[in-house]
């Protein structure tokens, strides 16, 4: 692959993966904060915001005490199964992953609250469990919202810089995302190689933001 | 006995003590608003779990405290048809109607169309929620509910957002459509009217507690009282008496009479 296409399809594949590790949790956690009342929720709630109002430097220091080679989880990691995380694609994808989260929970969450719990508790008087109530009646509503938190989900997974830098590094064929390659192109005096990816960056998140304005997170009722 | 329940369950400041049972035919629910009837059907239909008591719906115990029993929702067989939003707004007449059986039979159990049918809503069956009336849509929720069989219907004023024509014309149905059935029912309702017509037994709500309970005719409305005599021609009722419990009416007595 050449050295310019690399960073693009690096990209692309991390915050793919990156989406499909932060949806499920997302997603999940969207559902618990709009419907469950419990003490802490409101803890929670600031929790889940955490990744988008702290510096991504921070989170990225986070994930290396947590995940680095003497880190918490990641020690274990190294002594019990042998894996490595920090400065692999692995640590773009769960950087890119803790950084959308917000977005998609903030986003879903309101869409979730607006389906009537009325037409949960039906479905589930009339035989659904929970997964199927959430399959039958909940998304078919929320499905807007759903999709609009999705898609500024995997622009931000695709625009994240800081965490990945901290976590995963900037690594020439391996962990070098187009943002990292722009700030390492810019540093070098590559003026073109950056407006390259800079162009790329721009129409992308153009056309997601403007995709997500068009989704909206309303609920279709009548 | 059908339904036998007594619990008490809390829920964000607001303590509920219930204690209803239910031979068969309709159990009417009866009270002012915030006195815990819709909470009553949420715990009946395993939506909220009380803190202490027993539900028994026929020879099936749907929950005891004691025993830790606690049947989850999706099990319990109950049908609900709630005040606001009761019909799926994306899926059709027929699709709503059809929503809680088998994916195999939803297209093609004669059920439904004969409850379609049996409700008046032939013509409607492939219209979308959007377009029916307050009591076309609720005419949509009963036959769904009834399309699965359930052991118990839960109905929580049903009629409430329905214009007086409409609720009429709904009470009868329903009257029917349970006859025809013979599912017993659990109703919300603050309509005494609805609450006799209705009703083979009703329970008196107040302030979280169920406080007695009987034939509708007997607990609904307090005191009654009739005036016997007789009437001349110039509107005098002679030898009049009032007869019922005297304790605590005014001297001056006024009776208006529809």
């Amino acid at each position: 692959m050449s050295t310019e296409f690399f960073p693009v399809a690096l990209t692309l594949r991390v915050a793919t993966l990156a989406l499909v590790l932060t949806t499920p949790i997302g997603l999940a956690l969207a559902w618990v904060q709009a419907r469950r009342r419990y003490r802490g929720r409101s803890l929670v709630d600031g929790l889940i915001l955490l990744p988008l109002v702290l510096p991504p430097s921070v989170v990225g220091f986070f994930l290396v005490v947590l995940l680095g080679r003497r880190g918490l989880i990641g020690g274990w990691l190294d002594a019990a199964l042998g894996v490595r995380l920090v400065f692999t694609p692995t640590a773009a994808v769960i950087a890119s992953a803790l950084v959308a989260l917000p977005l998609l929970v903030k986003t879903v969450q309101p869409a979730f609250e607006a389906v009537p719990v009325e037409l949960e508790h039906v479905g589930r008087t009339l035989g659904l469990s929970p997964l199927h109530v959430f399959l039958r009646v909940t998304a078919p509503l929320a499905w807007r919202g759903i999709l609009a938190g999705l898609v500024l989900a995997y622009a931000r997974a695709a625009g994240e810089f800081g965490a990945t830098l901290m976590f995963a590094g900037n690594i020439p064929g391996l962990t070098n995302t187009m943002p990292l390659e722009i700030f390492a192109a810019y540093q070098a005096g590559d003026d073109p190689r950056a407006f390259l990816y800079v162009a790329v960056l721009t129409v992308f998140s153009v056309v997601v933001v403007v995709a997500a304005a068009r989704l909206g997170p309303r609920v279709e009722l009548r | 006995m059908t339904l036998a329940a007594e619990f008490h369950l809390d829920v964000g400041g607001f303590s509920l003590d219930a204690q209803l049972t239910l031979e068969d035919g309709v159990l009417v629910l009866f009270g002012p608003s915030g006195a815990g009837k819709s909470l009553t059907v949420a715990a009946l239909a395993g939506l909220v779990r009380p803190r202490s008591g027993s539900i028994r719906l026929g020879d099936r115990l749907l929950f005891d405290a004691a025993a830790g029993i606690d049947v989850a929702t999706h099990l319990r067989r109950v049908g609900y048809v709630p005040q606001h939003h009761s019909l799926f707004p994306f899926l059709s007449v027929r699709d709503n109607v059809a929503f809680g059986l088998p994916r195999a039979r939803r297209r093609t159990d004669p059920g439904v169309d004969r409850l379609i049918g049996e409700l008046g809503l032939t013509d409607l069956a492939d219209a979308r929620p959007a377009s029916l009336s307050g009591g076309e849509r609720q005419r949509v929720a009963l036959a769904r509910a009834l399309a699965v069989e359930p052991s118990l219907l839960l109905l929580d004023e049903p009629f409430a957002s329905i214009d007086q024509a409409g609720r009429r014309a709904l009470r009868a149905v329903l009257a029917d459509a349970l006859r025809a059935h013979g599912i017993p029912a659990v109703l919300v309702t603050h309509d005494a009217d609805e609450a006799v017509e209705l009703g083979t037994r009703a329970v008196i709500y107040e302030r979280g507690r169920t406080v007695r309970s009987g034939a509708p005719r007997d607990v609904i409305g307090g005191r009654r009282y009739t005036l016997r005599g007789t009437l001349r021609p110039d509107g005098t009722l002679e030898g009049a008496r009032l007869e019922g419990d005297l304790d605590g009416l005014p001297e001056d007595v006024e009776l208006t009479f529809c």
